[in-house]
């Protein structure tokens, strides 16, 4: 049992027509945690996090955050999505808006702070993410690489408790991966509470408190990254790991 | 053969009148359209299954018959058959408003389906409430994607004014057309009528080619 949980799924089902993409999905996330979701494309890991904060209705089960139920009326689901940052494979950075302003436009508009606060606020998160000198350009100025890092000072300006990512160097070059991991580890060491779709598994090795593996909608298994890089007890697991080019515990010692 | 151009400048007068009643016809019909254009747009849009269909009914409806039909409908039958007397100026706006709102939603509708879902996601996941997203993030871009249509719209729509001159509306055509039954001078006339249509237009086509090489989608 997971000390301290922020994040639970229970039995999470959810459908588009006859394909069933989770298939009772369980899961606990606790408070300063860093899970990874791995597993083959298709699999439903990228569903899970939309379904994290209701960007996707479920078709069973239920997502408890910080004690309340995500789809419960009482609190609007705005609510639960301002406490979760989300990081986007495709950046999805809004291109009619300057790097600034796009920070600041959650601060300003959903948490109503003064737009001096707000541009204090995002100026120091783009200074934390290495663009302060890229403030006034827009998206379509920057690199892949930039782009993703400007989407993680946006996502952390709602100050969330939670952060979730869905493939977030999925769409980069090689040589723009690295500077998004490791603004990834430095939130990590920093005590964020993360949940993070990648096929980076040498970031899932070293970062990640637990791993959990998906497959056909479900989570065939969950441990720390020892446990499931050097000695997965599923089949499957292993083989999707071996046609990454993970080896057991030989590829983790050359990585 | 014998020209008066005298005609045309001691007419001047009534036909710059006439040039600002079209104009103003114009600018007064976008305005109202560009709002009424949003509304049908997003009623098309809604999920709600009457509302989408009503808008549905009305904007293929204006958009698949003459113009100059519409504004005969509303001039002739609605006082007829309905009780209902607008006056020439009102007919003219209600007519013209209701067939440019048409055109315009279905521009505005391809611009906002034209927004991929990533961008409603990534809004959404901040914690906007739909208004927000809609105003702040959707429909800036979607307004920039659709300006060069919006554009043509308003050209087309600057010469279909003159069609309103059928209902007596003392616009450009009308009052030409008057001046020309006045003086029997039509060559003079006309060409006077065209030199004006065309200096104002020749601007608005030009500003248009602008904004279409301004607002291209690059992306």
């Amino acid at each position: 049992m997971t000390a301290d949980p922020i994040l639970i799924f229970e039995n999470v089902i959810k459908r588009y027509g006859s394909l069933t993409a989770l298939d009772g999905v369980s899961l606990t996330l606790g408070r300063g945690e860093v899970v990874c979701l791995i597993g083959p494309s298709g699999s439903g890991k990228s569903t899970l996090l939309r379904c994290a904060n209701a960007l996707e209705p479920l078709d069973g089960g239920r997502i408890v955050f910080n004690g309340n139920d995500v789809k419960s009326t009482e609190s609007p689901v705005r609510l639960v999505r301002q406490r979760m940052g989300m990081v986007f494979q495709n950046f999805e950075l809004f291109p009619h808006l300057t790097v600034l302003r796009n920070v600041t436009i959650g601060p300003t508009t959903v948490l109503k702070l003064s737009s001096e606060a707000a541009e204090e606020r995002s100026q120091k998160l783009l200074a934390k993410v290495g663009l302060s000198d890229k403030a006034t350009a827009h998206p379509s100025a920057l690199s892949g690489g930039q782009q993703q890092r400007v989407a993680i000072a946006r996502a952390l300006a709602m100050e969330p408790a939670l952060m979730l990512f869905d493939e977030p160097t999925s769409a980069l070059d090689p040589e723009t991966i690295g500077e998004v991991l490791s603004v990834m580890k430095t939130l990590a060491d920093e005590g964020m509470t993360m949940l993070v779709v990648t096929h980076e598994m040498d970031f899932a090795r070293r970062v990640a408190n637990r791993v959990a593996v998906f497959d056909k909608g479900r989570v065939i298994e969950e441990g720390t990254p020892q446990q499931i890089f050097t000695a997965a007890r599923v089949t499957r697991t292993r083989e999707f790991l071996s046609h990454l080019g993970w080896h057991g515990e030989s590829a983790g010692c050359h990585q | 053969m014998s020209f008066d151009w005298n005609i045309v400048w001691s007419s001047l007068p009534r036909l710059l009148d006439g040039a600002w009643m079209t104009i103003w016809l114009a600018c007064v019909t976008m305005l109202l359209a560009i709002p009424g254009g949003l509304v049908l747009a997003l009623l098309r849009l809604s999920k709600i299954r009457p509302l989408a269909m009503a808008a549905t009914g009305f904007v293929e409806f204006f958009r698949a018959t003459p113009l100059i039909l519409q504004i005969y409908w509303v001039y002739y039958v609605l006082p007829a058959y309905f009780d209902v007397q607008l006056s020439q100026i009102t007919t003219a706006i209600v007519g013209l408003v209701c067939n440019i709102s048409a055109f315009n939603s279905e521009t505005f509708r391809s611009g906002i389906v034209s927004i991929r879902q990533g961008q409603w996601n990534a809004a959404y996941a901040l914690g906007m409430t739909p208004a927000n997203v809609f105003l702040r993030i959707i429909a800036p871009q979607a307004l920039m994607r659709v300006l060069p249509a919006l554009a043509s719209t308003w050209v087309s729509l600057f010469k279909d004014t003159s069609l309103v001159s059928i209902i007596a509306v003392a616009e450009l055509s009308y009052v030409s057309l008057q001046i020309r039954a006045e003086t029997y001078r039509i060559l003079e006339v006309l060409t006077a009528m065209a030199a004006l249509y065309w200096l104002m237009g020749y601007p608005q086509a030009k500003l248009v080619d602008w904004i279409h090489h301004r607002f291209k989608v690059a992306e």
